[in-house]
């Protein structure tokens, strides 16, 4: 089942706003944000800001690109934990 | 190289000791006459290794130190920062296998001294030995306090926590003062202390940094607000059951 993305501004407290909500089956599963230019080095990467069920994590990753957060993101839904 | 007494080395214990009790010249005597051995260590070196079943104790005199615990994918989990006089291994006295790691954080100077000595001190003057279990009872309070910011507060009120702790752990043996201290932690240490993510810690610090609470350059904290951080952290300082701050 492919990930659907819809764009959306996310209240973070801080500069990173640009967001997509990352939809699996008709159900969020995931808000990605887009890091400002506060963060240095990782500029530009997405965050996972928030995970749902299968794709929560305590310590969230933060990607290189759409991509590989959007790999990460169906390899979580597969998992069995 | 043998073990033997350095008054330099031994005399950082003292003052760390005498930040959490009152030393008879006797004691004070006793614990210069330790024999150590010193190392200088590169940062980020692992000084005690999880399983380990060390023969001496740890005394850093110069740098930090860091515990801490890895998963089997790489997450880290750090328990505690420690700072010149501090012995984050004295547990090792009587708990033998040792149940996480302790590594430096910057480079840093450290005394070993042998456990048999250490016992040795304490069979022959108990009151220094009841002084190292308070120092453990310490220990212990720190990481209750350590809890309750992982499991309660928010990413916010934890910094300003940690930052209100280790300034008073270090104006306490003179390593600090004027509300301005030494930081060498990276934000990634602040993020696996405080069950974070650097992203988190970046925001946090950005944010103190908007508030004119704080302001961090080359290492240095400088807390420009301290009633406030202090307010903001809800910090109450009795768990660290300072009895006196160095001048």
């Amino acid at each position: 089942m492919p990930l659907h993305l819809q764009p959306v501004q996310v209240a973070t407290g801080s500069l990173d706003r640009e967001s997509l909500l990352v939809f699996s089956d008709g159900f969020l599963v995931a808000v990605l944000v887009r890091l400002s230019d506060d963060h240095g080095e990782a500029t530009g990467m997405w965050f996972l800001e928030a995970g749902f069920g299968r794709v929560d994590h305590p310590d969230p990753p933060t990607f290189a690109g759409l991509d590989e957060a959007q790999s990460w993101v169906e390899k979580r839904l597969e998992s069995r934990r | 190289m043998p073990s033997a007494p350095n008054q330099h080395a031994t005399a950082m214990l003292i003052r760390k000791l005498e930040s959490i009790a009152t030393l008879t010249d006797e004691q004070r005597q006793a614990i210069l006459s330790l024999p150590v051995r010193l190392h200088t260590l590169a940062a980020r070196q692992d000084i005690v290794r999880d399983g380990d079943k060390p023969s001496h104790c740890c005394l850093i005199l110069d740098g930090w130190a860091y515990r801490y615990k890895l998963l089997s994918d790489g997450r880290r989990q750090i328990f505690s920062f420690h700072i010149p006089g501090d012995v984050p291994d004295l547990q090792s006295l009587h708990v033998h296998t040792i149940d996480h790691s302790l590594a430096t954080l910057t480079k840093a100077t450290v005394a070993f001294i042998p456990h048999e000595s250490l016992q040795d001190l304490t069979l022959r003057h108990p009151g220094l030995g009841t002084l190292f279990w308070r120092d453990t009872l310490i220990d212990a309070a720190i990481f209750r306090a350590w809890m309750v910011g992982l499991g309660r507060r928010s990413a916010f009120e934890q910094v300003a926590h940690l930052f209100c702790e280790l300034y008073l752990k270090l104006q306490a043996v003179g390593l600090a003062g004027h509300y301005r201290c030494p930081l060498p932690l990276t934000q990634i240490d602040i993020a696996d202390a405080l069950g974070m993510t650097n992203v988190h810690v970046n925001r946090v610090l950005k944010e103190m940094r908007g508030q004119a609470l704080i302001t961090l350059r080359s290492q240095t904290l400088v807390i420009e607000a301290w009633d406030e951080l202090l307010r903001v952290a809800e910090f109450d300082p009795t768990y660290l059951h300072l009895e006196r701050r160095a001048a």
